[in-house]
């Protein structure tokens, strides 16, 4: 049975139609990344998955179960399992990086005190912050706060993880180090959903990559298969574009 | 000249008790308007037009116009409808009128601050919308507030020195009591404003180290 299926997924915004006839099925620990040029509807497609869009129709299916996007609670609970991190480091700014991580599971989900701060300072090591569990988001660098971001993410332990470009807004120096905790979260067998423009970093991590375009998916396979061998005439033409830069 | 301090300070039970009568003054008519400016801010933010209107009327005519002016037309003008108050009551509701109007612009300008994007984090992080505004909205729009909620609360507490024009016998208002008694002004009002400076000084500290502790605000003492 796959983690996530994604049936027949219909998406708007007002009368402007943004995603249509999206299938994906996810198996555990697979890392799909999204790629397609700007308004293509990956955005979308992640915020439809995390309840902040309704689907207009068509099923959305984790482990099996089909969620219901219309029930405030049912999508509140969901969002334990599905976790997402945006291009912009929301942190919250009056609370440490240590805060920022323990507060949903402490304050939201009521779990004991003491396993979430050792849940959580085992996270932020595992993303190279211990040395900061103190500091407030104004005192770290972009892609300190980025990757205490992914960390706040994972603090329910999500079964899925959605990045949307999370290194888009970091100067180029702190891109790597975020690629660097990406690529070792990939290691550990969470599912990922990635939108990313690092096209390599794209092509070694992914188990599956997923080429949108005006809210279609036009062509879905291996990393290979995309950029060496895509097959859709719009997949080649972007892929050819992207990898002459 | 010669100063002659002694006299006054044999009397000292009467004058702080005239400093606690300003302090008061000063937290009533600080805490009525807070309510006043919140419910000013709400309307102003959600509010139907035309109640905005009147609210907006209501800060433009409070916040330019004298306090003193204020108060004496309240003083004047509710026994004409048939309300007497006593002065301390006619005082505290005129501070109170003028204080809405500025913690009412305080407020929202807080409450402007809050970045959306921390609303959303919050969402997607599973909260209810009760407990955003429990751990997102409230904690920023405190942070943001307080220093200029310190600041309005020095401000009427000096301000609170009209009362005594009033017959409130305040702090002011008893040393000009006690100044026309002994006719030691220069000595009497000297008390009144090392009394004046010690009630800001130690408002001061206390709301500064207590928004260091509560908000992590920066707030700079002088
Ligand atoms: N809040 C919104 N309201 C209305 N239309 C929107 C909104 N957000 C996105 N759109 C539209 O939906 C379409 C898909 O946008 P989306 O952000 O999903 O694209 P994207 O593939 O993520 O693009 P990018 O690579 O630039 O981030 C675009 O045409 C966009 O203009
Ligand atoms: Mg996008």
């Amino acid at each position: 049975m796959p983690q996530l299926e994604i049936v027949d997924l219909k998406a708007s915004y007002g009368s402007q139609k943004v995603l249509e006839h999206i299938n994906l099925s996810v198996e555990k620990g697979e890392i799909v990344s999204l790629i397609g040029p700007s308004g293509s509807g990956k955005s979308t497609l992640l915020r439809v998955l995390m309840g902040l869009l309704p689907p207009e129709q068509g099923t959305v299916r984790l482990d099996g179960k089909s969620v219901n996007y219309a029930n405030k609670a049912e999508v509140r609970e969901l969002r334990s399992s599905i976790a997402i991190v945006f291009q912009q480091y929301n942190l919250f700014q009056n609370m440490t990086v240590l805060e920022n991580v323990m507060i949903t599971p402490t304050r939201i989900k009521g779990w004991p005190k003491a396993q979430v701060e050792a849940d959580a300072i085992r996270l932020l090591t595992r993303v190279g912050l211990a040395h900061r569990l103190k500091a407030y988001p104004d005192e770290l660098s972009g892609g300190q706060q980025q990757r205490v971001a992914i960390a706040r993410a994972l603090a329910l332990k999500p079964e899925v993880l959605l990045l949307d470009e999370v290194t888009a807004a970091l100067d180029p120096e702190l891109v790597t180090e975020v690629l660097d905790t990406i690529r070792e979260l990939a290691s550990e067998g969470i599912t990922m959903f990635i939108v990313s423009h690092e096209m390599s970093f794209v092509r070694e991590v992914s188990s599956k990559v997923v080429f949108m375009a005006d809210g279609l998916v036009v062509e879905s396979g291996s990393p290979q298969q995309i950029f060496d061998n895509p097959q859709e005439p719009r997949a080649r033409d972007f892929v050819g574009k992207i990898l002459r830069h | 000249m010669t100063l002659n301090f002694q006299p006054l300070l044999e009397q000292w039970p009467y004058l702080l008790g005239g400093a606690w009568i300003s302090l008061q003054i000063a937290v009533l008519a600080f805490a009525f308007g807070m309510l006043i400016g919140l419910l000013c801010a709400a309307v102003l933010r959600y509010g139907p037009r035309f109640a905005r209107r009147i609210v907006s009327a209501y800060v433009i005519f409070a916040t330019n116009t004298p306090q003193l002016v204020q108060i004496y037309f309240l003083f004047f003008a509710l026994p004409e409808v048939g309300v007497t108050l006593s002065p301390f009551t006619a005082v505290l509701i005129g501070a109170t009128f003028n204080a809405g109007a500025y913690l009412c612009e305080i407020q929202r300008a807080g409450f402007d601050s809050v970045r959306q994007m921390e609303i959303e984090a919050a969402e997607v992080l599973g909260f209810s919308t009760p407990q955003i505004i429990r751990h997102v909205i409230l904690p920023h729009v405190l942070k943001v507030m307080f220093p200029p909620l310190s600041n309005q609360f020095i401000v009427m507490t000096l301000g609170t020195s009209m009362a005594s024009i009033f017959g409130v016998e305040e702090l002011t208002g008893r040393t000009y009591n006690l100044s026309s008694q002994t006719y030691l002004s220069v000595e009497a009002f000297s008390i009144a404003a090392v009394l004046y400076i010690a009630i800001t000084l130690i408002a001061t500290l206390v709301l500064a180290s207590a928004g260091r502790y509560l908000f992590r605000a920066k707030i700079k003492a002088f």
